[in-house]
């Protein structure tokens, strides 16, 4: 699903480059639970920002869904983001003045579906996360577990393929972090969502299936938990 | 999804309150004022444009070339008017009327003095005014007959029906009612409250009847036929005058109706504009100010992009376009001008009344009118999409990769353009300050300036019926007036004293060479004018009772002067070809216009020819109390006409509408375009306040103290503000310069206008920033660091 072949991503500062990430090449397939740890500095964000076209490599091919997408027109990365990635921010990034039902209704209506179909997404969403009883909130009104919860299921709304998350129990108490990484460990395991995220905790990456360890800016480790596992 | 946006924008405005009221509050200010400037701006340009045929209307305007530039008037023979209608092919048809003149109209126990006009048919009909009552086609017909408008009927009759009712024309002629015409709009030239036939006029000045083209008294209006060529009637008009009048170096010619208002200055007998350049400078003024208050909400929606940044970083993570979300800030702009207009709405109709009593004007929303709705709505969406196109561009462009990070306000490029908004708002607000400085210093200094007699206590008397030409009542009354002690002087004068018009050029004097014309001024006085005036003689004596007069004339300076007398007193010249002598000299004094030089006048001694009684109120007795007592002298010698007493320092006021109008507008909406600018600049420091918070908290922590803190975040909005002034100062000089170029006395410019401008925008912005800077100075940094 995804294929990045020596990716590059360096800032030029008074004739010096400095490195962010160097040769990194890896293949992510459909169905995938990857984490990507490593100490401040690595680099994380950055892949997971350049995974999520938000911030282009300065060198290297990005293949996603079999499809070049180095550098891609802003049209055509709408698309994707309507169609198939969903981002799961550390600090929610929920709209404040939309209500939580709104929140998670906000991508379908980019993504132009009927009021009907939308409606009952969202109830079908708010069903699942056992949040119906809130769904008339503002983010302001909500735990920061109940906020990412919103976060995740407005992803999950537009039924994306593959889920990028940064971080995303950063801001969260040991056990609401807990049933977030469940949460994601099931909708991969049930819904075959490939799951990418940025994390610091050993715990949080023991959820899913590969860890990258990254160290200053190049892959040092690729760790496949689910083949370690076996004996 | 517009379902969504509206109902988030509700719920953004909702939720920052005081933005909202700031942000509606300077659009509505300044819509209201754009609104308010062109509702003004329509009435003066509806002048005129009332009848159904003004296109084709025209006035007939006479232009005398003599030694000192050629002179214009709208003033013409009454000889013309039927002469131009044979002679101009393509002409409907031509009217002669007069000018309007205040007279007694008297029904029962019901009186009035009020204007009226003396006209004929052609007039009615060029004019198409709306009869009510009565038959349009017969009207003015008959000598004694009248016109009224619909107001005038109602105070003489009441609910009566007053068709073929008799009334009475200054207690002596009895005039039949021939019909009713609507009231006349105030945005008319010509203004009366009543229509009487043009044979009656010649009954009652039997000169009229006789006169040929050397006289001018009328108003001569000629429609042509639709599309009819103006160029070639007006080149048949201009040679009228010298096929009738032997080596006429006058000439005719025509002047649209519909411009008469506006454009109705003369220069060497071409038209030089006239009151159209204030026109231009409201309509002007009306869209800076609404420019003002887009500028000004630019500033305040960008200076929260800090807030809104998130959120279009989020939407367009989840798939929006940019094209969508600027949608959404267009969408959220309009809906703010909405709002605005409709809080201008209010202030319009509040404001309204108050104009309209301060500009003498009958402004007024015209609900049914769609041209009204168009431009009401059409300004509400030109408002709305200037004023939200800066935000939506700006907002729209952040990344979703900026708040992924954690939003920083990196842009320096930002904060410049919104400095220069602000910037360019105090220009023009330092302009309006000078301006206005200027105009009222104008205004004071043709005040101050000596009109050559005292005009304080002076009051003037027209007199009526029979008093007129009565020379025993005259005396009388000067007698009985003296006795009373109510004053201290009197004298009879010719017109009223702040008036202008009885010209000549009939004067000639030894050594003028026969190709010299000179318009001379002619008065006819009573004795002790210059006693009552306050103004002496230069030289030689004023008309005394001791001596016969009827061949002696005084002039004034000026005169002296144009014939170039080195003894005046005791020469003799000609006056309407016929020789008097000069006994007197007197200072020169303004009359009609007191911007222009004082022309040369001729006075002489003729009872009949008297029309106002000016009289010295006794200075040592109570005003009102002389009043009553005039009053009562004058009914008893005259009873059934009342008496108008008139102040001429109030007469003499009226001279400076023009100035006082220009005055009172450039000071209110110079306040609002100030007042804006202020929101603006709030608007700013909100921003910078944001944006310096943490620098703020640390410097705390580092041990700064308010004041220092104050100090820095005052500073950046003084340089802005005196970027500012120095910017407008050249520009205000220049337009300053330009304004006072038109009067021949006038102030010199001097700094004082430009140190109000300075010192005023400096108070007015350190006070205005200083609400927001105190508020962030005196904020605990601990707030601001722990978010880092």
């Amino acid at each position: 699903m995804i294929k990045l072949q020596n990716i590059e991503k360096y800032y030029a500062a008074k004739g010096l480059k400095s490195y962010i990430l160097r040769h990194v090449s890896t293949t992510i397939n459909q169905g995938e639970f990857v984490s990507i740890m490593g100490p401040s500095g690595a680099g994380k964000s950055t892949l997971l920002n350049i995974l999520g076209m938000l911030e282009e490599p300065t060198y290297g091919t990005y293949e996603f869904m079999g499809e070049d997408v180095t550098s891609l027109n802003e049209r055509k990365r709408i698309e994707l983001y309507r169609n198939h990635i969903g981002f799961v921010f550390q600090a929610y990034h929920l709209i404040d003045e939309m209500t939580v039902a709104e929140n998670i209704e906000a991508p379908l209506l980019y993504k132009k579906i009927g009021s009907a179909e939308r409606r009952s997404r969202v109830a079908d969403m708010l069903d699942r996360f056992n949040i119906v009883g809130k769904k008339d909130l503002f983010p302001n009104q909500l735990s920061g577990g109940q906020q990412q919860l919103v976060g995740i299921a407005r992803a999950l709304a537009a039924q994306p393929s593959i889920i990028l998350a940064d971080e995303p129990t950063g801001n969260l108490q040991s056990a609401q972090a807990l049933q977030i990484m469940d949460l994601f460990k099931k909708l991969n395991e049930e819904e075959n969502i490939t799951v990418i995220q940025v994390t610091h905790s050993e715990v949080n990456a023991g959820y899913g299936s590969r860890i990258l360890h990254l160290l200053d800016g190049v892959i040092k480790e690729d760790v496949n938990l689910s083949e370690s596992l076996k004996p | 999804m517009f379902r969504l946006n509206f109902k988030i924008a509700l719920r953004n405005l909702w939720k920052n309150k005081g933005y909202t009221l700031i942000n509606v509050g300077g659009l509505a200010i300044g819509l209201a004022s754009c609104m308010v400037l062109l509702l003004y701006v329509a009435y003066e340009w509806g002048y005129d444009r009332q009848s159904k045929n003004f296109a084709d209307t025209y006035v007939v305007y006479q232009h005398q070339p003599s030694s000192t530039g050629t002179m214009s008037w709208a003033w013409t023979p009454g000889v013309l008017a039927p002469d131009l209608a044979a002679s101009v092919p393509g002409a409907v048809t031509a009217s002669h009327s007069s000018y309007p003149e205040a007279q007694l109209l008297t029904y029962h126990q019901n009186f009035f003095k009020k204007p009226g006009v003396y006209s004929d048919p052609q007039f009615l009909k060029m004019m198409d005014y709306k009869f009510l009552k009565g038959n349009p086609d017969r009207a003015l017909r008959e000598v004694n007959s009248i016109v009224l408008t619909e107001t005038m009927a109602k105070n003489l009759f009441g609910d009566e029906d007053p068709i073929n009712k008799v009334i009475k024309f200054n207690n002596k002629e009895e005039l039949k009612v021939d019909g009713v015409i609507a009231d006349i709009p105030k945005n008319s030239s010509i203004i009366f409250d009543y229509l009487m036939p043009w044979s009656f006029w010649e009954t009652q000045l039997p000169f009229i009847k006789a006169s040929g083209w050397g006289n001018n008294f009328c108003l001569t209006l000629l429609q042509l036929q639709k599309g009819q060529d103006y160029s070639k009637a007006n080149e048949l008009a201009s040679q009228v005058l010298r096929k009738h009048q032997n080596g006429a170096t006058g000439y005719y010619s025509l002047h649209k109706l519909s411009k008469w208002h506006l454009y109705n200055e003369y220069q060497n007998g071409k038209p030089v504009g006239g009151k159209i350049d204030q026109v231009r400078i409201f309509f002007l003024l009306a869209f800076c100010i609404l420019l003002i208050a887009c500028v000004n909400f630019m500033n305040l929606s960008t200076a929260r992009s800090e807030k809104r940044a998130k959120e279009v970083g989020v939407r367009k993570a989840i798939g929006s376009t940019r094209a969508s979300l600027m949608g959404q800030f267009m969408l959220e702009s309009l809906l703010l001008s909405i709002l605005g207009m409709m809080v201008a709405f209010v202030l319009i109709e509040m404001s309204l009344p108050y104009f309209n009593g301060l500009l003498h004007t009958e402004l007024l929303i015209e609900y049914s009118d769609w041209k009204f709705w168009a431009v009401f709505g059409g300004l509400t969406l030109v408002t709305g999409c200037i004023a939200g196109s800066y935000p939506a561009f700006y907002l729209s462009s952040f990344e979703p990769l900026q708040v992924l990070k954690g939003f920083k306000m990196t842009g320096s490029t930002s904060l410049s353009v919104r400095q220069v908004l602000v910037v360019f708002q105090f220009v023009f607000a330092a302009c309006l300050i000078i301006c206005t400085a200027v105009i009222y210093q104008q205004l004071n200094y043709i005040k101050g300036k000596s009109i050559g007699y005292n005009k304080n206590n002076l009051i003037e008397i027209p007199l009526q019926g029979p008093m007129r030409a009565n020379e025993q009542k005259m005396k009388l009354l000067k007698d009985q007036l003296l006795k009373s002690g109510a004053v201290t002087d009197v004298t009879f004068f010719s017109r009223s004293i702040s008036e202008g018009g009885h010209n000549t050029f009939g004067v000639s004097w030894q050594g003028k060479s026969p190709k010299e014309e000179v318009l001379f001024n002619y008065r006819s006085t009573g004795y002790d004018f210059p006693k009552t005036m306050g103004s002496g003689m230069i030289s030689g004596r004023d008309f005394s009772p001791e001596y016969t007069d009827s061949t002696n004339v005084i002039v004034n300076e000026t005169a002296v002067k144009t014939m170039g007398l080195k003894n005046p007193v005791g020469s003799v010249i000609e006056f309407w070809d016929k020789p008097v002598k000069i006994i007197g000299v007197m200072k020169d004094f303004v009359m009609e216009n007191p911007y222009s030089q004082t022309a040369p006048m001729i006075i002489y001694n003729k009872m009949e020819d008297t029309e106002v009684v000016l009289a010295r109120l006794n200075a040592r007795a109570n005003v009102s109390s002389s009043i009553e007592k005039i009053k009562e002298v004058t009914e008893k010698l005259n009873p059934g006409f009342p008496v108008d007493t008139k102040f001429v320092d109030d007469s003499f006021e009226e001279k400076f509408q023009n100035e006082k109008l220009l005055g009172i507008i450039a000071n209110w909406f110079g306040g609002f375009a100030i007042f804006i600018s202020c929101l603006g600049l709030l608007g700013l420091a909100l921003f910078m306040a944001e944006q310096r918070k943490k620098e703020i908290s640390i410097r705390k922590v580092l041990g700064a103290s308010n004041m220092n803190i104050l100090t820095l975040l005052n500073k950046d909005f003084i340089k802005l503000v005196v970027i500012a002034d120095l910017i407008a100062f050249p520009i205000a000089y220049v337009i300053v310069n330009k304004w006072l170029s038109a009067y021949s006395f006038r102030v010199s410019i001097s700094v004082l206008p430009f140190a109000i401008a300075l010192c005023l925008s400096l108070i007015i912005a350190i006070l205005t920033v200083s609400v927001q800077s105190v508020k962030v100075a005196k904020a605990n940094p601990v707030d601001a660091l722990k978010y880092e």
